[in-house]
């Protein structure tokens, strides 16, 4: 399964979810189904927009796990 | 959505539903008559003007029969604006691409066709007891539109399934 760290870049950067949307123009709700592990994809434009934001590369955002089962 | 498009969807509410309406009239008002028939003396003679020396002798059951699938016909044109009505609801809820609206045209195409060969039916029942080519039995348009309904539903499917493709990407 697909890992979303986004949490954790997050605490280490002191900044709060919504801070977050307002400076990638993506909203909360979509912002917090990545955050959940819930999102079945993500666009390769806001993959660009967070990394921007956060000063992060996609594999601190992102990470395979194999112990954790996939959803449906 | 072009302007001819959006004016369509803002009128196509109000007009499904006077259509709707206007059928259920024309149910009642053939069924009315459809019994009136039975007690009117000398029917259909006397009261539609037929010469009774010449008449076909099944002229009268041949037009209750006429009637009978007209009401028919009324019944499958309420189902096929009843779901109309559904369809352009989801238009207007902004979200029309689902399965539903996919099996609500297959339906329609299904329901046209049906009320085409009632046509042809009705036709021939006319040309046999009252006079050939007093009823129209062939036209080409409605023909074509149930091949466009098919067509449609097999977009909407299309269009269902590429919506649920996108669901939950951000």
């Amino acid at each position: 399964m697909i890992v979303v760290r986004l949490d954790d870049l997050l605490y280490e950067r002191r900044m709060t979810l919504t801070e977050l949307a307002a400076r990638v123009d993506i909203t909360v709700a979509n912002l917090s189904i990545l955050k959940t592990g819930k999102a079945k994809a993500i666009r390769f434009s806001t993959l660009e927009a967070i990394c921007a934001v956060l000063g992060c590369q996609p594999g601190d955002l992102l990470a395979y796990d194999p112990s954790v089962g996939s959803e449906p | 959505m072009t302007r001819t498009s959006a004016q369509s969807l803002a009128i196509a509410r109000p007009a499904i539903r006077l259509l709707t309406v206007l059928n259920a009239l024309y149910a009642l008002v053939i069924g009315g008559l459809l019994i009136w028939s039975f007690f009117i003396p000398d029917w259909p003679y006397r009261p539609l003007g037929f010469d009774t020396v010449n008449a076909h002798p099944m002229l009268g059951g041949g037009l209750r029969l006429i009637v009978v699938f007209g009401l028919l016909g009324a019944g499958i044109v309420h189902t096929i604006l009843r779901r109309l009505l559904a369809i352009v609801d989801t238009v207007s809820g902004g979200d029309p691409f689902i399965i539903e609206n996919s099996r609500r045209l297959v339906a329609i195409a299904w329901s046209v066709l049906a009320l085409e060969v009632l046509r042809l039916i009705i036709a021939g029942i006319a040309a046999v007891v009252w006079e050939p080519g007093r009823i129209d039995a062939f036209s080409f348009a409605p023909w074509l539109a149930v091949l466009l309904l098919f067509v449609l539903a097999g977009v909407f499917a299309h269009g269902a399934r590429m919506r649920a493709d996108l669901e939950g990407t951000v």
